[in-house]
């Protein structure tokens, strides 16, 4: 019975076996995330995997499902693996441990839109600095570089505090540009509903029209509350501009509605993934990759590129 | 009445109805039945008795079809026929009444009497649920059963009416006819009103034809019921004589092998000190109760089901508010919990053995020290497991229990055993106070004469018993003296000493001076 | 019959562990290795050993996972605040054992079920959890190196990873208070028959109340070292542990003929589930057929352990 009992669970993981068959190729990359279920880390990936396959590597993928102490785990098996290079999709700062463990092996890191850490050999992402640059110029070019305009930031967060301080320096150095309120939205339930509601305050707070010329949003989502707020007071006719930055879905079709948001900017997710491709290849190719971040351009998105 | 196959009683049938020889069935190696026959003839009550393990169970699930014997000759009326399924079973005629009844409490009295078979249509598919209902009373009224209502669910009923359900239902299933009912231990969980219900309806099914086999430990039962007996004893046939042909003490030399040991008679002895005293005593569902408990001494409380008994016992175990009157201990106020009476050498023996008295999953060791854990840990906390073993080995050689290892899970013991495993638990912290609620129900003759014993050395050793039990006979051997409620009230308090299962029966319906029907 | 319903799933273990030596014969049977292990199960051990506790009793937990997350966020906040570390933990020790008293007085005094009980619960802690935090991840500069340092240490010595040492510290006191005391003695009989166990003196509502007390403290404990081996807190990164750890005590009751727990057991439970991660992620077996096969080998070795009891009948 003892027997039988292991035969049934050796036949159980031989079955891995045949599931695990192209296990032992040229070029063994391993891709850790724990967030495989958001749309953004999918579109990365197709990136990465197309070009790797142009590489010939073996590409592993592993979610960990939110679990931020198996990405550890996970890196810490791939590294005993002996995997060419690790690719991980985290705050670098949260997986220390398995940076560390890779580190000791020779094995590189590569982020993909991780964040910056001396432990990784490079990371690859979108310029935050830059989108924050492009859309608040855009508003400040907009709006002849006179008026009121209101901010939403979210300083808690590093990637979304850095827009705030540059659409900051932007509005400042216009003189006649003057800040009406820098608002810092409840994020609880997405931030769209209390973003409107603060919107729908600053605008009864301001009545005259022309009082309010442009809303800057640090993200999309206080970007369609300012939307929803100006709308719904009647006020969309005053030629008030917002704009936003990341381009998701509801902000292209607001875009694409030609009306108070004209513009946000959209990341290209792909292109990090073909990047950090390419930034394997080359610290696997003995390479030291100077710089710690690398940056793929973004796009302004407005309603005439919207529907590309 | 369906049973109609055999004559009337008085002209005696030339063959018996079912005629079972040669039967033998082993378990892997382990004899159960060994050559034993029985017949059971129209018109009669047979009584099947024996110990725990002696083989009726297993003689019960091979004549229901549900074990296949190794051998075994069936004739019915004569003519050889096959017994190897259940559906052989019901052929043949033969309907059962399990100890746990299938009743399903959430239906009606209506739909379990007919449970398994079409019920009445109307417009071929909606249930015809008045002539449904209507068809279960007439089943029930065949008994005499009036005042229930066959749409009340199943569940709400007490035991007594489920058997009676159940056996309307056995009547009602019309494909064969029935022509002979196995009763296993119906009564172990009927009151005496009950039961004396129960054997008005058995009295009519003999007298309409039907044989009846009657699986009972209770002597009195048996006495009073049967026709004919049939005692089995390691699986082998140890007599089988009609009516005439055995009495008490013959019988219980053939279940046990040995003779009855005679109880030691009872000395009248001074009563001990006053263990404890009640005066007033109200609750919920008591009512002023005045009584005292010595040292040394068997109080019986009897009563008709729920007359307040248990409610008494867990008054002394800690449970329960006290509404009026005061209720002192030698040893202090009344204990709060369970937990403080078992501390304050009170021990209990609960009524519901698998509900509240044994862990099925846990050994026969953890189930006696549970309650002495404390005293017999070390310093810290930390269990003993020596001590523990030791301890439940003293009380199991004491109460002669059968078992094979003393970890082995008490499930797995007979029924009769289980219960000596709670008596162990109870004995073991040499109690000053007993509480048993109707310690021998369902146990086995041998079973029950270690359990005696072992409740007469407590007493001589000075405790105190408050006893309840289902069985008279049981209550006047063991008690001293007898409380008698009637829904909660105290209506009694008289020696035992002198006193017949007759007479108390009488005190407890109230009809002192008129003859109670035993 | 008996040997493989207590043995058959020690020997899963031993198969699945010679499996990966033969599979990964550089890589797998390695001190390095086996250390990694180690430490990536002690925080799932944690939790499996306080859900024991529980289980004896016949009792759940679902709140367990949340109370982890709770805890390593409520020492990041303290740290925020400028709290020692001591401290912090401390305090975050004592919400676990504040939760595990609600989780008890729910199911023993006011008599809720205990899987409904701790849902409700759970929704409470993890909702406590983002309250607490903002719904943030507290990380970086917050998290302070004394804390997230102990997560990279070893015990002085011996080598041994500081996270698989607290998890054998915890086994060894889950151990002892199970098996070697009255209290684990009567939690048993709780478990066996709880009606009947009151009737035999054992205050079950404390007991219970204790136990569930106990199971709150150890998620607190797991959730902690979560937090320091990520270096930082979010208010969900300890729910994933809970069904994880019910299954480990499920894998590890399939060793004995009651079907009651041990936490012995639960380690083995744990180690299976560990093992399997770790080899299988180093053979490359996708993470999706991996959670296929780990919840086709639970279900196999219960229903192995099922038909062996059944077969004894």
């Amino acid at each position: 019975m003892i027997a039988n009992s292991v035969r049934r669970m050796a036949g159980a993981l031989v079955l891995t076996m045949g599931l695990a068959g192209m296990a032992f190729a040229e070029g063994k990359v391993t891709v850790i995330t724990p967030y495989l279920a958001q749309p953004g880390t999918q579109f990365y990936l197709d990136g990465f995997k197309a070009s790797a396959e142009g590489k010939g590597w073996d590409v592993n993928v592993v979610d960990t499902a939110g679990d931020i102490a198996a990405v550890i785990a996970r890196m810490e098996d791939a590294v005993t693996q002996g995997v060419n290079a690790i690719v991980i999709n985290v705050d670098p700062a949260q997986v220390t441990a398995g940076l560390e463990a890779a580190k000791a092996a020779n094995i590189p890191v590569v982020g993909m839109d991780a964040g910056m850490s001396p432990l990784l050999a490079t990371n690859v992402t979108s310029n935050g600095y830059a989108m924050a640059a492009e859309t608040a110029t855009y508003v400040a070019n907009r709006i002849g570089g006179t008026g009121n305009v209101v901010m939403f930031v979210f300083d808690a967060f590093p990637p979304v505090q850095m827009r705030g301080v540059i659409a900051d320096a932007i509005f400042a150095n216009n003189p006649d540009i003057k800040v009406l309120d820098r608002v810092t939205p409840d994020v609880q339930d997405g931030g769209i509903a209390d973003s409107r509601a603060k919107m729908e305050a600053i605008l009864a707070a301001n009545p005259e029209p022309g009082s309010i010329a442009a809303v800057w949003a640090a993200w999309d989502q206080p970007a369609l509350g300012a939307l929803q707020a100006i709308e719904a007071a009647g006020r969309q006719g005053e030629g008030i501009v917002i704009t936003g930055i990341d381009a998701n879905p509801q902000a292209r079709e607001a875009i694409a509605a030609k009306g108070n948001f004209e513009a946000s900017m959209a990341q290209d997710f792909a292109g990090i993934g073909a990047a950090t491709a390419d930034a394997v290849a080359r610290v696997v190719g003995g390479e030291t990759i100077r710089e710690p971040m690398i940056y793929v351009p973004t796009k302004l998105i407005t309603a005439a590129n919207v529907a590309e | 009445m369906t049973a109609t196959t055999a004559g009337p009683t008085g002209s005696a049938p030339a063959s018996p109805l079912i005629a079972l020889s040669g039967l033998s069935k082993t378990y892997g190696g382990a004899v159960a039945l060994d050559d034993v026959g029985l017949d059971l003839w129209p018109g009669e009550v047979h009584a099947l008795m024996g110990e725990n393990g002696a083989g009726k169970s297993t003689l019960i699930r091979v004549l229901a079809g549900v074990t296949p014997a190794d051998r075994i000759r069936v004739r019915l009326q004569g003519r050889a026929v096959p017994l190897s399924s259940p559906a052989d079973a019901a052929a043949i005629g033969l309907r059962f009444v399990h100890q746990e009844l299938n009743i399903v409490p959430h239906l009606s009295v209506a739909e379990n009497i007919h449970l398994g078979r079409p019920a009445p249509r109307r417009l071929g598919f909606a249930v015809d649920w008045p002539r449904l209902n209507a068809q279960a009373a007439a089943a029930l009224a065949r008994f005499g059963v009036s005042g229930i209502d066959p749409a009340t669910p199943a569940g709400r009923l007490g035991m007594g009416d489920r058997m009676m359900i159940r056996l309307a239902a056995l009547l009602a299933e019309a494909d064969t006819p029935a022509r002979a009912f196995v009763l296993d231990e119906p009564t172990a969980a009927l009151t005496h009103a009950e039961s004396a219900r129960l054997f008005a309806v058995i009295d009519g099914l003999r007298r309409d034809g039907a044989a009846i086999l009657y699986v009972s430990h209770r002597m009195d039962e048996v006495m009073a019921l049967s026709d004919r007996v049939t005692v089995l004893r390691d699986g082998r046939l140890a007599m089988t004589a009609p009516r005439g042909g055995f009495d008490r003490a013959g019988l219980i030399a053939a279940m046990t092998g040995r003779a009855e040991m005679a109880a030691p008679a009872r000395t009248a002895a001074a009563p001990g000190a006053v263990l404890a005293q009640a005066e007033g005593l109200a609750t919920d569902t008591l009512r002023d109760l005045s009584f005292t408990l010595h040292a040394g001494e068997v109080l019986g409380v009897a009563g008709l089901e729920n007359a307040g008994q248990s409610a008494l016992l867990r008054l002394f175990l800690g449970e329960g508010r006290l509404r009026a009157g005061s209720l002192r201990l030698a040893s202090g106020a009344r204990p709060r919990s369970p937990a403080q009476a078992w501390a304050r050498g009170i021990a209990f023996v609960p009524r519901e053995r698998r509900r509240e008295g044994v862990m099925p999953g846990r050994s026969i060791t953890a189930n006696t020290v549970l309650p002495h854990l404390a005293a017999l840990a070390g310093p810290p906390g930390l269990a003993r497991p020596r001590a523990e073993v030791r301890m439940a080995a003293r009380l199991a050689g004491a109460l002669r229990l059968k078992f094979r290892r003393l970890d082995q899970p008490v499930g797995s013991l007979s029924g009769g055993n289980q219960q000596k495993v709670l008596f162990a638990r109870a004995m073991a912290g040499d109690p000053r106070l007993l509480l048993l609620d109707d310690p021998t129900r369902g146990v086995d003759v041998g079973a029950r004469a270690d359990i005696h014993a072992a409740i007469r050395a407590r007493v001589a050793a000075g405790g105190a018993v408050l006893l309840t039990s289902t069985d008279l006979a049981e209550l006047l051997a063991l008690s001293d003296r007898i409380l008698i409620l009637r829904d909660g009230s105290q209506v009694g308090l008289v020696p035992a000493l002198g006193l017949d299962a007759a007479g108390l029966l009488a005190l407890i319906y109230g009809m002192a001076g008129r003859a109670g029907a035993a | 019959m008996i040997w493989l319903r207590r043995y058959g799933t020690l020997a899963g273990l031993a198969a699945i562990v010679l499996f990966f030596s033969v599979m990964l014969p550089e890589t797998f049977l390695t001190l390095r290795n086996l250390g990694n292990i180690g430490q990536q199960v002690s925080m799932l051990a944690v939790v499996a050993f306080a859900m024991t506790v529980v289980m004896v009793m016949g009792d759940f937990d679902l709140s367990v996972g949340a109370m982890a997350s709770l805890s390593g966020v409520v020492a990041a906040v303290l740290f925020v605040h400028g709290w020692p570390v001591p401290l912090a933990l401390a305090a975050a020790l004592a919400v676990g054992v504040i939760g595990g008293i609600l989780n008890g007085v729910l199911v023993a005094v006011v008599g809720i079920l205990p899987f409904v009980a701790t849902l409700g619960t759970l929704t409470m802690f993890g909702g406590a959890a983002s309250l607490v935090s903002d719904g943030r991840t507290i990380f970086g500069r917050d998290i302070p190196e004394a804390f997230s340092g102990f997560a990279k240490g070893t015990v002085p010595g011996l080598g041994l990873p500081a996270l698989t040492a607290v998890a054998l510290a915890v086994l060894a006191l889950v151990w002892v208070l199970l098996e070697q005391t009255t209290w684990g003695r009567r939690l048993y009989a709780i478990g066996g028959n709880a009606e009947a166990a009151r009737l035999a003196g054992v205050r079950v509502i404390r007991l219970r109340i204790q136990a569930f007390a106990l199971t709150g403290l150890g998620a607190a404990a797991a959730g902690l070292m979560y937090a320091a081996r990520v270096a930082s807190a979010n208010p969900t990164q300890g729910n994933g542990l809970m069904l994880d750890a019910i299954a480990a005590v499920f894998l590890g009751m399939t060793m004995n003929e009651e079907g009651a727990p041990r936490v012995l057991a639960t380690l083995v439970g744990v180690l299976i589930l560990a093992v399997l991660d770790n080899g299988l992620t180093q053979m490359s077996v996708d993470s999706y057929v991996r959670e296929i096969l780990v919840g086709a080998i639970i279900l196999a070795a219960v229903g192995m352990a099922g038909l062996g009891g059944l077969a004894r009948r």
